[in-house]
């Protein structure tokens, strides 16, 4: 392949410190150098355009079993977005459920480079393997679901922390996945018997533990064993008015555990928008952003990400069962449910957010402040919690209002006026730089998900590059347009050094890796844990042992990081 | 000739799955498949004994195939295994669904001792000269 | 002489796991856990298996070699204009995922046995959704299962043994004893006769009887003496015991989808199941037939968007049962070739469609005699999936399982997906 010289964009390199400098980026051999010979190399001129690495979502719904349950629930999505086959791509459908060659194509269209998929069973991860391996171009790993996994839940009940560290390492080992994901601790639980949790310290039936023993004792391990990314957990009592205590609840009680190394942060709360709710009922429904961006400013082992919502149809999707049920009774929506034997559960059901409902006005304004009120944005991320709060495809007006205080009033004057009175956002004249935005959609996402190689555009990086056509230097925050255009279709997307998008337009497709983490434990405490896992899997699973982790052949691309546990065990 | 008039299910045996795992054009197989079960009471009135051929008529195509009795079928209720013997007589008409109707086609059941069961092949041929 | 420990059975939706294998010159002599049909599919698998590829010339089919049949194939696709891709679910998914693209490249419509099965089922649930689980989820919770025109004696022999009547769970460790059994049939089944409870109900009213005991659950006191040929009181006896139980589970069949009102059975079926939420854990799980159409729904979603009755012509899917579904495409005419893989639509369709079939250049690519290998104007022998050749199935409930492979296939046998890549290869060039 030949090299690549992208000359004199203006580039936005967070994590080098480097923030709109006009300079070179050299690539060879698929990644970024010093310097490459010109003559030999593809020269693109990135005069008067924004350069940045290419985007890292760290929460996006896009793979595996929920996601097709949701594509097959939806023809009526797809057919008002039929994506027709070209020279370089294959056909599909789009909008709140793409498929997934249409998935990689359109995050490489807004220059979009690695997408981490959030929840995942691990009785079904080789289904999210065999979709990310139709994913083009887009490097990919994902979050393994184990808050209600019952292995988990007796070793917290029977306080055997180091069985506990083994068998989150032996899962992440069977799944290929990339760490540990928490999705309504124990309310799943409660769920397959009807029920659900009201709190972080109410009972999870027949396992006599709290959420809150589940969450520590998953966050600590995590600690422990040096996982390259912390626990990402979606907080209980999600879309609840009055939530935002519960999330506070859930921050407060890991205050105390300690990161280990040079880290900071031990958990990273997912879509906080929909668990910021204040009011007591949907009545005086108002937004708790401030308390939470509160606590999260002054409390460093915290981050977030937005889960912002976009007015549009959509489909929810999430590894929280009671909760879509009590959508599917909000709303009277076809509503599946899924829930997996021993280990997690699901739910999907469609759901159109309306500017002029106000409860979605005020949904539209928390995620907003979360990213406004949040001082440092290195522990904010930019997500809408695709597709639960709007397809990833909005991303560009996602940013729009972060850069525009023009763009969020302009919104807000289309919007119920819920959005103006029950939200902090009219008082609020931040605007994001472009600097800011690359730490949210790739610089801190990359730096969070501990991917050495990616989010920047040093000597060693992989040559992962978004060149944008907007004038940072030029930009004025009221002609917002010019960003949201932009960032929608990049006039180039670079993977692995190879040109993969062109003036907003596929022109290659090559496959991208998996990512997934191999922690080294003990033998002993390994054996011991093999030994309670066959005898799960002989009385209560469905499948053998055998049968049940991930095999080679699901990975033709692989990317595995190796942690050494068994020293500071 | 008597007729009687019937409601007919078609659907999966086990012997019908095992069979076929041999092979379609296998003699367990059409042992197996090409076979109508009648309610004692339906097959009394026809004259039928255990393994007896009966004609199979329904608006869309007529198959003859060997009779078992069943204690378990109420009279006016039939059931053929799934297989090309019973399609001889199922329409393709779904209704804007894909699906035909394999189960609850009305049909009329007559005696017909000495008439033959195709085998696949003879109904293969029929297809394509059809 | 070798054995083989947690071989997946590749024939129906239960997609058991736990067979054991022995192996002896190249040809298995022993299986052990299996049911009837399994037991025949492992033993039998050098039966009736096709010897070579073969063309069909002057009438008659004639052995050819692989590049010619290709060709040939190629050829038919090639100059076709609308050409149906069918079958599917009894092969693993790399082969439906190179199927669905050769579908597209040739702007054709692709369709799995979902649409002659399970199909109505899938149109119910982009109506009102489907409240469900794994099975372990019924092993370890369920006091209350019911079988909804379904008979697994008969379709998924090792169902009641391994998921839903006998197994003893996490907490339901007295098996059996733990659970009532209802079946609701229009006859008395095998299953109906190892049942607690047996509905007897009219052919053709399920959707009735559906709607009575939703309407009896929600509080509405009926008129009526008896819905679908059942009285009342047994009615209300049923309901209570839904509404009573700590995890219900409806299991249904083909017996709700291939009878009059098919996915309006359904729709009242799911809202049923979502009516018992208000009251009691209770989900819904479909009987899928094929050991892999719950897979081929699968590739066919995540890659088109839509699960079955797929088509091509316009350069991007297009979906609709009833007019892109195969029968139909057949019956009325339309297709003007097609490419049959693992099925054998000659037999399982109604004559009208299995004759149209016949009449149209035909590919049937399967590793043994069907009848659709006997009208067929292309046929290439390839590998037994789950014996002969490894790759992913979904079971009933989307739970993916890999096949296992213990035998070589034999020489110039390739699978599925491999005779699938050459043809669009060739087609590219």
């Amino acid at each position: 392949m030949t090299g690549i010289v992208i000359k004199n964009g203006f580039v936005f390199d967070p994590l080098n410190g480097i923030a709109g400098e006009q300079m070179d980026i050299c690539i060879d051999n698929g990644k970024i150098v010093k310097e490459v010979e010109e003559r030999k190399a593809k020269v693109i001129n990135a005069s008067g355009m924004t350069v940045m690495p290419g985007g890292v979502d760290i929460h996006s719904h896009i793979a595996g079993s929920k996601v097709n349950t949701g594509r097959s629930l939806r023809p009526e999505d797809h057919r008002k977005d039929a994506v027709p086959k070209t020279k370089y791509t294959r056909s599909g459908v789009g909008y709140s459920v793409p498929t997934t060659y249409v998935t990689g194509y359109r995050y490489a269209k807004m220059g979009y480079t690695t997408v981490i998929e959030p929840a995942v069973p691990p009785l079904k991860a080789k289904h999210t393997h065999e979709e990310l391996n139709d994913t083009p171009i887009v490097d990919s790993g994902f979050l393994t679901l184990m808050d209600n996994n019952y292995l988990v839940m007796k070793y917290v009940r029977d306080n055997e922390f180091e069985k506990l560290k083994a068998f989150v390492a032996w899962l992440l080992r069977a799944t290929r996945g990339y760490t540990i994901k928490v999705v309504n601790p124990g309310g799943v639980e409660n769920w397959k018997w009807g029920g659900n949790v009201d709190s972080i310290d109410d009972e999870v039936k027949n396992f006599d533990i709290t959420p809150r023993e589940i969450i520590r004792g998953l966050v600590r391990a995590r600690e422990e064993l040096g996982l390259p990314h912390v626990v990402q957990l979606h907080a209980s009592r999600l879309g609840v008015p009055g939530n935002y205590e519960t999330t506070l609840k859930t921050m407060q009680c890991c205050e105390d555990i300690r990161p280990i190394g040079d880290r900071e942060g031990v958990m990273h709360v997912v879509h906080v928008q929909f668990n910021s709710f204040a009011g007591e009922s949907f009545a005086d429904f108002r937004s708790g952003a401030s308390e939470v961006a509160d606590y999260v400013n002054k409390h460093k082992h915290v981050a977030l990400d937005l889960g912002q919502v976009i007015f549009t149809d959509t489909t929810t999707m999430t590894g929280d069962g009671p909760w879509q049920y009590r959508l599917y009774k909000l709303t009277g929506n076809k509503w599946v449910n899924g829930d997996v034997e021993l280990e997690a559960g699901s739910g999907v059901v469609p759901y159109t957010f309306k500017s002029s409902s106000p409860v979605n006005a005020v949904q539209w304004g928390i995620g907003l402040e979360v990213a406004l009120l949040v001082e440092d944005p290195w522990r904010v991320y930019l997500t809408t919690d695709h597709p639960n709060g709007g397809p990833f495809i909005y991303y560009p007006k996602v940013m729009a209002w972060l850069m525009s205080e023009k763009a969020r009033s302009d919104t807000l004057g289309e919007t119920h006026k819920w959005g103006s009175s029950r939200t902090a956002l009219p008082s609020i004249d931040r605007e994001y730089d472009f600097n800011e935005i690359a730490v949210v959609t790739r610089a801190g996402t990359a730096k969070a998900l501990g991917l050495k190689n990616k989010g920047h555009l040093g000597v060693g990086a992989d040559a992962d590059v978004a060149i944008y056509d907007v004038n940072p230097k030029k930009f004025e925050p009221s002609n917002y347009e010019l960003v949201e255009k932009a960032f929608s279709a990049a006039r180039y997307t670079v993977k692995d050094g190879e040109i993969v998008v062109k003036d907003g337009e596929v022109v290659a497709s090559p496959s991208g890796r998996r990512f997934w983490v191999n922690v080294k434990v003990p033998d002993d405490i390994e054996k011991a844990v093999l030994g309670d896992l066959k005898e799960v899997f002989e009385k209560y699973y469905t499948v053998s042992l055998e049968n049940y982790p991930v095999q080679d052949e699901y990975l033709p691309k692989p990317e595995e990081i190796r942690i050494d546990a068994t020293e500071k065990w | 000739m008597a007729e009687i008039k019937v409601v007919l299910i078609s659907g999966r045996t086990a012997d019908q799955g095992a069979s076929l795992e041999i092979g379609k054009t296998s003699d367990e197989y059409r042992e197996n498949v090409a076979l109508i079960e009648l309610s004692k009471k339906d097959a009394e009135e026809l004259g039928l004994s255990e393994g007896d051929h009966v004609n199979v008529k329904t608006d869309y195509g007529s198959t003859v195939v060997k009779c078992r009795l069943s204690e378990k079928l109420d009279p006016g209720l039939a059931f053929m295994p799934y297989g090309p013997w019973a399609n001889q007589v199922i329409g393709s008409e779904t209704h804007g669904t894909g699906m035909p109707y394999y189960k609850g086609v009305q049909a009329s059941i007559s005696s017909s001792k000495g008439a033959s069961i195709l085998t696949i092949e003879e109904l293969a041929n029929r297809l394509m000269r059809g | 002489m070798s054995t083989y420990e947690n071989v997946v059975c590749p024939f129906c939706g239960c997609l058991c796991d736990d067979i054991e294998v022995t192996v002896e010159d190249g040809k298995i002599v022993k299986a052990k856990r299996t049911c009837k049909v399994a037991l025949s599919k492992f033993l039998n698998h050098t039966e009736n298996r096709i010897e070579n590829p073969m063309i069909r010339k002057d009438g008659k089919l004639v052995p050819v070699s692989l590049g010619e049949a290709i060709d040939q194939s190629v050829e038919i696709l090639v100059n076709s204009s609308w050409p149906l891709v069918y079958g599917l679910a009894s092969t693993e998914c790399d082969a439906n995922r190179k199927a669905i693209e050769l579908a597209e490249l040739v702007g054709g419509v692709v369709d799995n046995t979902t649409s002659v099965c399970h199909g109505p089922t899938v149109l119910g649930v982009q109506d009102v959704g489907e409240p469900t689980a794994t099975l372990g989820e019924i092993k370890n919770r369920a006091d209350l299962v019911v079988f909804w025109g379904c008979n697994p004696t008969a379709a998924h022999i090792r169902h009641t043994a391994r998921y839903s009547v006998s197994p003893k769970g996490l907490f339901t460790p007295e098996g059996r004893k733990h659970r009532t059994i209802v079946t609701v049939d229009v006859r008395e089944t095998g299953m109906a006769t190892i049942s607690d409870l047996f509905v007897k109900v009219k052919p053709g009213m399920d959707f009735e009887l559906l709607s009575a005991l939703r309407a009896t659950i929600r509080g509405h006191e009926m008129k009526n003496e008896d819905v679908a040929g059942v009285k009342m009181e047994e009615i209300r006896r049923v309901a209570e015991k839904m509404k009573t139980c700590r995890f219900g589970v409806i299991f249904f069949g083909l017996g709700l989808t291939m009878s009059k009102s098919k996915y309006m059975n359904m729709d009242a079926l799911v809202c049923l199941v979502r009516e018992l939420n208000a009251h009691t854990k209770f989900v819904a799980l479909p009987m899928r037939g094929h050991y892999n159409v719950t897979g081929s729904c699968m590739v066919s979603s995540w890659l088109t968007g839509y699960p079955y009755a797929v088509d091509f012509s316009r350069g991007y899917p297009r979906y609709n049962p009833g007019e892109f579904t195969a029968v139909d495409v057949l019956a009325k005419g339309g297709v003007d070739a097609a490419l049959i893989v693992a099925s054998d639509p000659a037999a399982s369709f109604p004559v009208e469609a299995a004759r149209n079939l016949s009449k149209i250049p035909t590919i049937v690519i399967d590793p043994k005699v069907t009848m659709t290998t006997l009208i067929g104007d292309v046929v290439i022998p390839v590998a037994v999936a789950g014996i002969e050749c490894e790759g992913t199935a979904y079971r009933m409930d989307g739970v993916p399982i890999r096949l296992r492979k213990v035998i070589d296939p034999h020489e110039g046998v390739l699978p599925d997906s491999e005779v699938l890549q050459m043809i669009i290869d060739r087609i590219r060039e």
